[in-house]
């Protein structure tokens, strides 16, 4: 530990500082996902921690959080080395996490939520409601929160809860608090609250560092902003270094887009398809348009509304006003059945829960929407012909299976994904929508699905991809639209694509272009 | 371990060995089919209480246990569809208890024709799945509650109109149960008649497959285009009509619209799917294996009671029966996860990374 020479920051003695991070380094497999030299967060502080998706934020905070166990180095909070491998010694240690999923259980109140696991009294076996109820109360107090304890989490709004799960870490009266992304889900009314929350538990002596990907509120908090790109810690700013301009170009490094081009699209006058105004819980209004050829991103944060966007669009959650127009024609999806017989299709974001019927055969999972089209009279489905049609499908997405009756739980995740890219070809839609396309797939399997996207593109399809991978949409889009809590906030024409401009005006509040 | 070392070589060899390839299909034949092991057990079964007791195997004697079958077997095909969807219809031994009683009095005090008050019964039983289905769709019930409602609800009224029994006069009613079509009885038609419209529907319609999918994975489903919550309407409507067509045929076999409770056959439904293969999670399960699994139980039923079994150990025999059938679709499916026709991409390092990665770690390096 004391080999390692520090860095950026200045190191009077490592034990001064109260957390340490020295020399941790984190493998998956051949990837280096986090390399931190040297990183000192003192009592008082506030710490920005920005980056854009998978330069090794979350592994961070696990690490400091003893949830992933470093390969090498040490982390020390107050002079005390984190034993390798245990969240629960870091609790010891006065470590707290908040993270963007909400641990809480929705069936139990407030109260028993915020006590979770401890008790608030001497009493043994009983519970206590009094001291329970006091505790708790003070608790959202220092929150902020004014609602009846008594009240089950299940029934309060997603800003509620989130601001239940701080009160909850701060129950445990941390030394170091971790906020990751504590805003995401809330309103600026609510976030205004969170971050004067994070700056008094810094000045009562604690250290919380904050990962946010609003770039405003991170300046607005931070006492330091600190930079990880690609694993790699590559500044740590003062507040009057970190200006928006300076945090985006450290999170990006060089400019790496876009790459190559990509055929232009048919130029027919006619639209694939059409948003006029379109709004539903919590996106739009919007308006937007796709050729047939087009291939169309949707960039943004999480929570900015990519996912919501598509879902809109196939039917599968309400538009509230607004009009759509698929190739000319009125369009008004009640559900995502109506959405398939206008000729939409989604690939879903998450395989597991939103597309694959894992324990039926291949066949099955790639015909399913089309089984009407293929059934005679359109209603008896001949299992010579279903047989037929897979087998092209399979062949067609080069799904690499034995034989089309093996359950699709027994295909890696690239190989289901193309499956599913299959299920929707074969449905031929106008409009093909394309959820988080490669999310957990591998390096190769993500180019066998860009071809597969190509290929659509070319059969005339019209293309909308939401991803949280800039490259990814950079490598294959014609245009890339950014969201911004629900609106889009900006376009881009491929000429223009750069993704210092498209982080901007994702995280930065108020930027035009 | 070796095992896995020669699966992956399956994947990797483009499968060129003819013998690997042949058992490797008949693995999979008998793994599409584990009703082959049910329907041998119903004979087994069959052959052992016939030769302890020839009588069993006499014409009457199957004649029967024919209706009881058709009985037992038209429940357990509608409760089927019900847990294909993924839900459950705890409702239809009360329902049909109640459909018992219904039917005679539409027969017999509402002097409705008998065809006509069969046909109303049905719709009367529909109409209960379809109220069943409504709720689990539209409000998000769960199956298990509101169908637990009809369950206690249907029981409740069955007694209430049948304080005294209705007496069936009609010889039309009475020949449901009473009469046989070249020795076989009516009910046996009519069962052999609904299994096979329902393997017809499920196997060999598109919206058969919609059922079994909206029971694998709802939301997938939904996503994929599929009206969802029509087919698990449907599921519960086919419930219901099924329960109906069984109190038409005990009443006849009573003579009598008698409070004469069938409530508890829904659990000897259930237990006839769950041994016939049907997966209480939904998504799975065929009509032929619904139909052994019913059999089988009938069979061990009445053959205990032939060979002077004492009725307690009867349950106990039945219970014994579908624990075994659960566990060894347990172990079926367990063996099938592991060592099944489970491809490998021959790229090793790549499906390292694909597993440990966080989504995004390797935006970097496209």
């Amino acid at each position: 530990m004391a080999s390692v020479s520090p860095s950026s920051t200045d190191s009077t003695a490592d034990t001064g500082g109260d957390l340490v991070l020295a020399g941790v380094r984190k493998l998956y497999g051949p990837a280096v996902v986090l390399d931190v030299d040297h990183l000192v967060m003192r009592r008082g502080e506030v710490v920005g921690l920005v980056g854009e998706n998978g330069a090794g934020k979350s592994t961070m905070m696990g690490v400091v959080a003893g949830a992933v166990a470093p390969d090498a180095g040490t982390v020390s909070i107050a002079g005390e080395l984190l034993g390798s491998g245990g969240t629960l010694h870091a609790q010891e240690l006065g470590v707290a996490m908040v993270s963007q999923e909400f641990p809480l259980v929705g069936q139990l109140s407030v109260a028993e939520n915020l006590l979770l696991g401890r008790r608030p009294s001497e009493r043994r076996f009983l519970i206590d409601g009094r001291a329970m109820d006091a505790v708790a109360r003070e608790l959202l107090g220092a929150v902020g929160l004014q609602i009846d304890t008594r009240r089950r989490v299940d029934s309060l709004s997603v800003a509620q809860r989130q601001l239940i799960e701080i009160a909850k870490a701060l129950g445990r009266d941390p030394l170091v608090l971790i906020l990751d992304e504590p805003t995401s889900a809330l309103g600026p009314a609510e976030s205004d609250r969170v971050l004067d929350f994070a700056r008094r538990h810094a000045r009562g002596g604690g250290i919380v560092i904050f990962v946010g990907h609003r770039l405003n509120e991170v300046r607005a908090v931070a006492d330091r902003v600190v930079v990880l790109r690609n694993g790699v810690l590559v500044s740590d700013l003062t507040p009057a270094e970190a200006t928006e301009q300076r945090i985006v170009r450290d999170m990006v490094g060089k400019d790496l887009l876009p790459e190559g081009d990509i055929a232009a699209s048919g130029d027919g006058e006619a639209l694939a398809f059409e948003a006029r105004a379109l709004e539903a819980e919590g996106l739009g209004p919007l308006d937007l348009a796709l050729r047939p050829g087009e291939v169309v991103g949707v960039a943004g944060l999480m929570g900015s509304g990519r996912s919501r966007l598509l879902h809109v669009v196939m039917g599968a959650r309400a538009s509230t006003r607004g009009e759509m127009r698929l190739a000319g024609a009125r369009y008004r999806p009640r559900s995502p059945a109506d959405g398939s017989a206008a000729g939409v299709g989604l690939v879903p974001e998450d395989r597991k829960t939103q597309s694959l019927l894992v324990d039926a055969p291949i066949r099955w999972n790639v015909t399913l929407a089309i089984l009407r089209r293929i059934s005679w009279k359109h209603l008896i489905l001949a299992s010579r012909t279903e047989r037929r049609e897979a087998a092209a499908i399979v062949r067609r997405v080069r799904v690499r299976c034995q034989t089309a009756e093996q359950p699709a739980r027994s295909l890696s995740g690239g190989n289901q994904q193309r499956m599913i890219f299959g299920r929707w070809m074969a449905a031929r839609p106008r409009l093909l929508l394309l959820d988080e396309p490669t999310r957990g797939v591998d390096v190769g399997a993500k180019a066998e699905i860009y071809k597969l996207i190509e290929e659509a593109r070319k059969e005339g399809m019209a293309i909308l991809v939401a991803s949280s991978e800039l490259e990814e949409l950079a490598g294959i889009c014609h245009r890339i639209v950014v969201l911004r809590r629900g609106r889009i906030a900006a376009e881009f024409e491929r000429s223009e694509f750069s993704k210092e401009r498209i982080i901007a005006a994702a995280a930065i509040d108020g930027a035009a272009t | 371990m070796a095992e896995d070392g020669s699966v992956a070589e399956l994947g990797g060899a483009d499968g060129k060995r003819p013998g690997r390839r042949a058992a490797v299909r008949f693995a999979q034949r008998l793994a599409d089919t584990p009703e082959l092991g049910i329907i041998g057990a119903v004979g087994v079964a069959f052959a052992i209480f016939a030769s302890i007791n020839p009588l069993f195997a006499s014409g009457s004697e199957l004649q029967n246990l024919g209706v009881d079958l058709a009985e037992f077997g038209i429940l357990a095909i509608g409760e089927s569809f019900a847990i294909i969807t993924g839900g459950i219809d705890l409702g239809i031994g009360s329902l049909t208890a109640l459909m018992v009683v219904m039917s005679a009095w539409l027969n017999h005090t509402a002097q409705l024709p008998v065809l006509l008050a069969f046909l109303v019964a049905v719709l009367m039983g529909a109409a209960v799945g379809l109220w069943h289905g409504l709720w689990i769709t539209r409000l998000g019930i769960a199956p298990f509650i509101i169908t637990l409602v009809t369950f206690i609800g249907a029981a409740g009224a069955d007694e209430a109109i049948a304080q005294t029994p209705v007496q069936i006069s009609s010889p039309t009613f009475l020949a449901v149960a009473g009469s046989t079509v070249a020795g076989v009885p009516v009910p046996v038609v009519i069962f052999a008649v609904i299994a096979l419209l329902a393997w017809f529907f499920l196997e060999r319609t598109y919206l058969g497959r919609q059922v079994y999918a909206v029971g694998g994975n709802r939301e997938a489903a939904r996503l994929a285009g599929i009206p969802t919550n029509r087919r698990i309407i449907l599921a519960y409507v086919v419930s219901g009509s099924c329960a109906a067509v069984v109190g038409i045929i005990f009443a006849s076999q009573l003579t009598s619209g008698t409070a004469d409770s069938t409530t508890g056959y829904e659990l000897i439904a259930i237990a006839s799917a769950v041994i016939g293969g049907v997966s209480l999670a939904g998504g799975q399960g065929r009509i032929v294996g619904v139909v052994a699994g019913a059999a089988l139980l009938v069979v061990l039923e009445q053959g205990l009671v032939a060979v002077n079994v004492n009725a307690y150990y009867q349950s106990m025999v039945v219970a014994f029966v579908l624990l075994v059938a659960v566990v060894a679709d347990r172990l079926r499916v367990r063996r099938l996860e592991r060592t099944g026709v489970r491809v490998r991409t021959p790229r090793p390092p790549d499906e390292a990374a694909e597993s440990a990665n966080p989504p995004g770690v390797v935006s970097g390096t496209p």
